[in-house]
């Protein structure tokens, strides 16, 4: 969830840090710090699109920091209660339908997240990109009014990153308009994309960001944020085994 | 008796060839057959024995119920070191063996990852032979992975990309790390390719956090036949908390495989000599008939009963020796050539599912040829007895009448 919530709640801190040419890392250190000690709320459609389907679901999520998430499916019925609650790395799985608690094994961290095409992984794993890639700046170049910066991670050797690189585009005002995920052999594996930006919850974010396949390209998913309120007061309690089966709120 | 047996078989040659000719092929049939499923079956032995691997293995006395890394074992400790470098010991080897799954950018899938002594593990288990491509692991220490030829082809990766492993430490937290691709072996069996990813035993016990332990340690002596001799002492020296099995108990599998194969040879051996002796008595009592009038005359020149009994059974007995010597040298002549191996890659893919590979090398044992001579032997003499009966029970007088 964190890495989808990074790109939502990536956002603006000062025009003035980014005067001159920035550190690649420290972009990206900056624009995770933004939101990472914060919390937030969040309603969101996600709609996953195949060729010969389409399906949308409504989830609420909470974060807190970069480490701790909770999400909950609250539409359509069939799903409703379905819950994913994310700590320090692990990850739970609750299903009101077998009322039962599944912690998500190392073997299906790569499997889709609700058949979407964020993997587990995706979801649960975010922050891991300041520390496990070197960062160079590649390029920066003026759009729409804004300093956007092109910024190369590479993973490091031992790092438990399949992809051969990722390139990252940041605006000046930290909203990630891009991410690109590429193969061993530079072959440009999957996207995420922001699709539309707007002011929400008192900060400029991604509102609609989709995640694309680049061999298959009718087959995508797409969060649309709703509503999203940033720095509210969240109970420890929140994120725990307890509140993820039986919600408190 | 012996000159006037022989010449007897060689007055009518068309009969004798022809008995010599089904003696012959009934003999080769035999150990020609029992050489090639003695061949699977030690091929399949092996196999099974470089897989487990070693002959012996010492493993937590949870492990074979729940093969998880909460059930390893410390490494070796003096007793047991001790007891590992006796004469009777071949190799041994320790190894981390976990269930992890592995990443590639565009599929992932369930492996068996183990950590491994790359200079033991080559002595017990693993060949240098089977990698195809890069080098195999260097040291302990080596971080970098060999994979099988097949999942490579799976995880569409190759030599030198990277993938990652991903696994759970014995507090079942998620334990992963990138590792480059090394190496890429090519297995006998293909499943195996898919399932086993090798890498440096202390690099996993990093990664997993556990120490010094692992999860197994395997030993391997001279001959798979002979384990229980020297297992027991092994045993004792790996004390009560651990258990030490031979390879007969780890795998019931191969060990009814090789029970049910010793048996099959008699049987088969048996079959073929059923088939054979009604050939044998038919062609004997065929003899007999024709002869009535000859066995007359000679027992009106004052030949005994048992004389001419014994004169039929030397016959027989001349008519399965030379047969005999025919049938093994036939046999041995085609085996040898055939030692190499029989390319039966066409019908691979049943063959691995018994667990034997596509090249089958027959493997001629005295003892089966033995047990083939004995029952052809045995049972020749037996079948020949009938009608050597009942010429000796013939009367003279009406025996010469008969025209």
């Amino acid at each position: 969830m964190q890495r989808f919530i990074a790109v939502l709640t990536v956002c603006l801190v000062s025009p003035l840090a980014l005067a001159t040419t920035p550190e690649p890392r420290d972009l990206i250190i900056q624009a995770m710090n933004h939101w990472r000690g914060t919390t937030s709320y969040s309603e969101i459609t996600m709609t996953i699109h195949r060729p010969d389907w389409q399906r949308s679901m409504s989830m609420v999520c909470w974060t807190r920091g970069d480490k701790t998430t909770l999400v909950r499916i609250t539409e359509p019925k069939k799903d409703a209660g379905n819950g994913t609650l994310t700590k320090d790395n692990n990850m739970w799985t609750f299903s009101p339908k077998i009322n039962r608690i599944i912690k998500v094994p190392s073997s299906m961290m790569n499997q889709s997240w609700m058949g979407s095409d964020f993997s587990n992984k995706d979801i649960s794993k975010s922050t891991d990109i300041v520390d496990q890639y070197d960062h160079t700046l590649l390029e920066t170049r003026q759009q729409d009014g804004h300093m956007v910066y092109l910024i190369q991670s590479v993973p490091h050797e031992d790092a438990a990153i399949v992809w051969g690189k990722e390139i990252l585009v940041i605006r000046d005002d930290y909203v990630l308009l891009e991410q690109q995920f590429w193969d061993q052999d530079g072959i440009l594996v999957k996207t995420m994309k922001a699709r539309e930006i707007k002011m929400m919850g008192g900060r400029t974010v991604a509102s609609i960001v989709r995640m694309s396949k680049q061999e298959t390209a009718e087959e995508w998913t797409e969060m649309s944020v709703q509503k999203i309120q940033f720095n509210i007061n969240i109970d420890d309690s929140l994120f725990t085994l307890s509140n993820l089966r039986n919600p408190r709120q | 008796m012996l000159t006037l047996a022989w010449r007897n078989l060689w007055r009518n040659h068309r009969r004798t060839v022809i008995m010599l000719a089904a003696i012959t092929v009934g003999v080769w049939a035999m150990i020609f057959m029992t050489a090639l499923m003695r061949g699977m079956v030690d091929d399949m032995l092996h196999n099974g024995i470089r897989n487990l691997p070693g002959e012996v293995q010492i493993h937590n006395r949870a492990y074979r119920d729940d093969p998880s890394i909460n059930n390893s074992i410390p490494a070796p400790d003096k007793n047991l070191l001790k007891a590992l470098q006796s004469d009777t010991v071949k190799a041994w080897t320790q190894r981390v063996r976990v269930p992890a799954v592995i990443s590639s950018e565009r599929d992932s899938r369930g492996v068996t990852l183990l950590g491994v002594e790359p200079q033991s593990e080559v002595k017990i288990g693993f060949s240098l032979d089977s990698i195809s491509e890069g080098r195999f692991l260097s040291d302990n220490n080596d971080d970098g992975l060999v994979i099988g030829a097949r999942l490579a082809e799976r995880l569409e990766t190759r030599l030198g990309k990277r993938v990652v492993i991903m696994s759970q430490d014995p507090k079942n937290n998620i334990a992963e790390r990138g590792f480059r691709i090394i190496g890429i072996y090519k297995a006998k069996l293909a499943s195996l390719e898919e399932r086993y990813v090798y890498t440096g035993l202390e690099t996993v016990q990093t990664l997993l956090k556990m120490k010094n332990r692992v999860s197994e340690i395997a030993i391997t002596g001279e001959d798979y036949r002979n384990v229980s001799s020297w297992y027991p002492a092994i045993e004792k020296a790996a004390g009560k908390n651990m258990q030490t099995l031979p390879w007969y108990q780890i795998d019931t599998y191969l060990s009814s495989m090789l029970k049910m194969m010793d048996g099959f040879v008699l049987v088969w051996i048996i079959v073929v000599f059923l088939a054979l002796s009604f050939g044998l008595v038919n062609t004997l009592v065929m003899a007999v008939f024709e002869r009535v009038h000859e066995i007359g005359l000679m027992q009106a020149l004052g030949m005994r009963p048992s004389m001419i009994l014994y004169q039929i059974l030397l016959e027989s007995l001349l008519l399965l020796i030379i047969g005999l010597l025919a049938g093994n040298v036939l046999a041995i002549g085609t085996v040898i050539p055939l030692q190499d191996g029989i390319d039966i890659s066409a019908v691979a893919e049943g063959m691995e599912m018994m667990g034997s590979s596509s090249i089958l090398y027959p493997a001629l044992k005295l003892n089966d040829m033995l047990l083939a001579n004995t029952v052809v032997i045995f049972l020749g003499v037996l079948t020949s007895i009938l009608p050597a009966w009942r010429a000796a029970r013939f009367d003279p007088v009406e025996a010469l009448g008969k025209e």
